[in-house]
């Protein structure tokens, strides 16, 4: 610091000599840049503000995480579904992976047991799900991801064994297992959630709560279609060094590799294409509408699959009657699975709009407003729907305005954006319920009386007439 | 930029069998020997769903894929992606690295400014804006997958690519020495400048038809150097299905050749020379535009690496 | 110095420099200490250049990472807050250099290290840390907080008598 001194020598306000002695001046000088520091403490207090009001934003939306005390979580039945369900639960925090049972030891159990791992998830395999129950005393839940006629025995133990359980759609493939689950659930008092994500699903939920219960764009629904189209592909094969031994297919309830993989197919086992597709859509039916059908009619056969090796339906076409407190309403409902065309969607036509809809981003949800409905002004405003895509007059060649047959209606975009896996808020929301944060958007008693509206579509397509239902064929 | 690397005439090519789908808004096939149809037609099958859900994974264009996510975050953001999209960011950025820059799957807008933790699968970003797009990469990552899932089902002698611009061969049909393949002029398909003949081989392709250019990411403007660029990389046995240990970053030459052709569009011939010296077993083919070349006639440079460098698993070209 | 002393408005410049690095160095530091998960370990294992290996194997040290961060954190804190309050202003331009050139190593834009580009502009060698880095050296040898800041209180009080001229 020596240079310093030679330096402050210089300088004529610190030069006079005598007793050290501030002047007013060097006072002045020493605190000038003070107010530099105020001022940055005010910036900063402001940043904060800001920052805390985007956190608080954050946490008023949907569950604040924190402090959430972790769930044990094991995995039963890890195919094809089971895998998306697991990258779907690796993203929620506060899970803990124990286990995971499935019967393919030589295949899937030991791909999701690799995946897992390499998320830091140790966990122990199974192949029979009561030797897991057993040894697992720590489990709080299982996700159930078998095949369907597997579900409720799975989930009724599972219950029984004091876990929660989220078990996938469809229920059961028969009405008497979906029967045993909701009553299990109700002996057990734990949590039953079942697998129709759409009731998770931000894009339904905002369109039933908002548009169809605030704002009833779509005024009075009067008729609904909707479809689940898939183009052909090969039958399910397996590699064959990692077939299964015939003894344990059997043990399990299969006939051969084949129908292993192809257990949707084959009665007994699960329901054809419109159980498997199906049911996630006509549940949103109901719930849209908020009854459950009159009746059903139904028509459907292989047309274009060998019924040796495709025991169900390749193609269904199916009509539902509502009675709707505000009045009757149709829908109507086709799968096949030649041809994918349009993919899927629900469309929902009131006498004020139309509600086109869907899980896919293909047709993602839009409203279309009939010409003679009042003005959405107020629900554009609100956010609740985009302004209406302008629709250009088309004009002919010759120039002339083109006469058009009805007035196109405005078309208005839903906006909401979901940035997580589809399945992500539905296994959330279980999570939720199972901290007592939430209540189950798709209990057993719902998805029961989905159940029986879909499986009964099976039994008309046999019987070749209209089967009626009652309501407490809904209810248990 | 399809139609640069064509599957020559098969000689021995009666078996082989064919099956084809659209997926990552390209035309993928898998081309492979076996007796039975049916198991070949599902292997396949299981390959091309396995392209699907990757799709879902990597596409910039679905809300709530990976990428889709990483490209909404903001500064001081993170969020968690699937090992996929992680193995790509980290290839991405390794190519990044070692072309300088001319390989960028931002884009210019800013991949320095994400952080890539691999051992937890989060993805942060130190600024707002980033935007990742896949496509030079993502492709090439499908079909190094979909390889290790055919050989998982017993089809060894097979080849996948994705619209031929980025390609895997496995090992060759019964009596071949390798898969044919041409390499031709984008601007001019019909004119053959190399053929090939691989096995255990990746290859990636780019190629500019007439008035088609690309954006150089080190400097954000649209350039036309060549017309075409080609990469191979042998694939090492570590790659292949099984031999992997299950931890540790996935070894997907593919990928990497599709990154590295990218770049090679846009590096001078001393910087991929260079490229291809220090990595042996590297080849690349750059077809320079006719303004550039000597001759006034679009002329192909091939590189390959340094003389003590094993050989290279792709044959050699014999130039037309 | 030699030749000359800096004029008024010379000294008022540096000093505004002086508050405006300081201001950065404070913002940076306090940014870190009130986020409560920041750690250095994402910008150390992402070092690049020639002391890459270094900075990464300090990423891997769980103790000394920890003591990296509280460095870190009130470090840049502390030398924000001396430099605009013109307080042991020498030391402070010291402290920062130190910090800058941990930072600038860590990822240098030197010949050949094309990849560590910062995407927000182009730089060879000189990058902004570096410039950072030369305007406290201007602030370290003008000694700007004699001229306005609490060094002007301190050296009044505690400084050494000086003789009259
Ligand atoms: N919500 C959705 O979007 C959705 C989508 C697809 C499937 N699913 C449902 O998920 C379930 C599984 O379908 P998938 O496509 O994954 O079928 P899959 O055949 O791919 O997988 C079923 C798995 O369960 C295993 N398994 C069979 N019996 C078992 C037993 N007794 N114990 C343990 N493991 C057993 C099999 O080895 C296999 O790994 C079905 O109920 C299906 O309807 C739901």
């Amino acid at each position: 610091m020596a240079g310093d001194d030679e330096k402050v020598k210089k300088t004529p306000q610190t030069g006079a000599a005598g007793p050290r002695k501030l002047d007013r001046r060097d006072v002045l000088k020493g605190l000038s840049t003070v107010p530099a520091l105020g001022l940055f403490g005010y910036a900063w207090h402001r940043q904060r503000q800001y920052q805390q009001a985007r956190i608080e934003e954050a946490a008023a939306a949907p569950v604040a995480a924190g402090d959430v005390q972790e769930i044990n979580v094991a995995l039963l039945g890890a195919g094809a579904q089971g895998q998306v369900l697991t990258d779907a639960m690796l993203r929620i925090p506060g899970l803990r992976f124990r286990a995971v049972c499935d019967v393919w030891t030589e295949y899937n159990q030991k791909r999701v047991v690799n995946s897992l791992k390499k998320f830091k998830h140790e966990v122990n395999a199974y192949e029979d799900y009561r030797e897991m129950l057993d040894k697992e005393k720590e489990l709080d839940a299982v996700v159930i991801a078998t095949p369907d006629f597997w579900h409720s025995q799975h989930t009724v133990d599972c219950l029984k064994a004091g876990k929660h359980v989220y078990c996938e759609k469809e229920m059961s493939n028969t009405l008497e297992g979906a029967r045993a689950m909701v009553t299990a659930a109700r002996d057990t008092g734990k949590r039953l959630q079942i697998g129709h994500q759409r009731r998770s699903n931000p894009r339904y939920l905002h369109s039933y709560e908002k548009l169809l219960g605030e704002a009833k764009l779509l005024g009075r629904i009067v008729t609904i279609n909707g479809q689940w189209n898939r183009a052909l592909t090969p039958d399910l094969g397996a590699p064959d060094r990692y077939a299964i031994p015939e003894a344990r297919l059997k043990q399990y309830g299969f006939r051969d590799m084949h129908q292993f993989r192809n257990w949707r197919w084959f009665k007994g086992l699960g329901g054809g294409p419109i159980v498997d597709l199906g049911s996630h859509q006509i549940d949103i039916y109901s719930w849209f509408l908020g009854v459950n059908p009159s009746a059903v009619t139904a028509r459907g056969g292989n047309l274009y699959h060998d019924p040796a090796t495709h025991e169900w339906y390749d193609t269904v076409m199916t009509v539902y009657d509502y009675d709707t407190p505000v009045g009757p309403a149709m829908a109507y409902y086709q799968t096949q699975t030649t041809n994918g065309s349009q993919g899927y969607f629900e469309n929902f036509m009131g006498d004020q709009g139309t509600l086109l809809i869907s899980e896919s981003d293909a047709h993602a949800a839009k409203v279309y407003r009939d010409p003679n409905a009042p003005a959405w002004d107020t629900w554009v405003q609100r956010g609740y729907i985009t302004a209406p895509k302008v629709q250009e007059v088309k004009e002919k060649a010759e120039g002339v305005t083109d006469v058009r047959e009805s007035v196109s209606p405005d078309e208005h975009k839903v906006p909401i954006v979901l940035r997580d896996p589809v399945h992500q808020p539905h296994l959330q929301n279980f999570f939720d319920a199972v901290r007592g944060k939430a209540t189950l958007n798709c209990p057993s008693e719902e998805a029961y009386a989905t159940a029986v509206a879909v499986l009964k579509v099976n039994e008309a397509i046999e019987a070749k007439t209209r089967l009626s239902f009652k309501p407490e064929d809904f209810t248990i | 930029m399809d139609g640069t690397l064509e599957l020559g005439e098969s000689r021995g090519g009666r078996d082989v069998r064919r099956f084809t789908h659209e997926a990552m808004a390209t035309v993928f096939e898998v081309h492979a020997v076996h007796p039975d149809a049916r198991y070949a037609a599902q292997a396949a099958q299981a390959a091309f769903e396995l392209a699907d859900r990757l799709e879902g994974e990597l596409s910039r264009f679905r809300a709530n894929s990976d990428i889709g996510r990483v490209n909404a975050l903001s500064a001081g953001g993170s969020t968690s992606v699937s090992p996929s999209a992680m193995d790509c960011l980290v290839i991405a950025r390794h190519v990044f690295d070692l072309t300088g820059g001319a390989f960028d799957v931002s884009i210019g807008t800013g991949l320095a400014s994400l952080e890539l933790d691999a051992d937890n699968f989060m993805v942060g970003t130190t600024r707002s804006g980033v935007r990742i797009d896949l496509g030079g990469i993502g492709k090439g990552y499908a079909v190094d997958l979909m390889a290790e899932l055919l050989e998982e089902w017993g089809l060894d002698l097979a080849l996948v690519h994705g619209g031929f611009s980025s390609l895997l061969a496995l090992e060759a049909p019964a009596g071949l020495d390798g898969w044919p393949l041409t390499l031709s002029d984008p601007a001019d398909p019909s004119r053959v400048l190399a053929r090939l003949s691989v096995s255990q081989t990746a290859l990636g392709a780019s190629g500019l038809r007439k008035g088609d250019h690309i954006v150089d990411p080190r400097s954000g403007e649209p350039v036309r150097r060549r017309r075409g660029a080609w990469a191979a990389l042998p694939r090492p046995v570590e790659a292949r299905a099984g031999a992997r240990a299950d931890q540790g970053p996935r070894i997907a030459p593919a990928a990497v050749a599709d990154a590295l052709t990218t770049a090679f569009m846009l590096l001078d011939p001393g910087e991929i020379e260079a490229l291809c010296d220090r990595n042996p077993g590297l080849e690349a083919w750059i077809l320079l535009d006719p303004a550039d070349s000597r001759h006034g006639e679009a002329s192909l440079l091939h590189f390959s690496g340094t003389p003590q460098a094993p050989p290279p698993a792709a044959g050699r070209p014999q130039p037309e | 110095m030699e030749d000359g002393k800096l004029s008024r408005w010379q000294m008022i410049a540096i000093t505004v420099l002086r508050v405006a690095v300081g201001w950065h160095f404070l913002y940076e530091g306090i940014a870190k200490l009130s986020s409560p998960s920041w750690t250095a370990a994402g910008y150390l294992k992402q070092a690049r250049g020639p002391f890459a290996d270094l900075f990464k194997w300090l990423a891997s040290q769980p103790n000394l990472l920890a003591n990296a961060d509280l460095i870190t954190m009130w470090g840049l804190s502390l030398v924000g807050v001396l430099l605009i309050l013109g307080l042991f202003t020498r030391l402070a331009c010291l402290g920062g250099i130190g910090f800058i050139v941990l930072f600038y190593l860590a990822n240098p834009p030197f010949v050949g290290y094309f990849y560590s580009i910062p995407t927000e502009g182009s730089y060879l060698i000189v990058n902004k840390n570096l410039v950072e880095l030369c305007a406290l050296v201007v602030i370290l040898v003008t000694g700007s907080g004699r001229f306005a800041g609490l060094d002007v209180i301190l050296h009044g009080l505690f400084g050494r008598r000086t003789p009259s001229r």
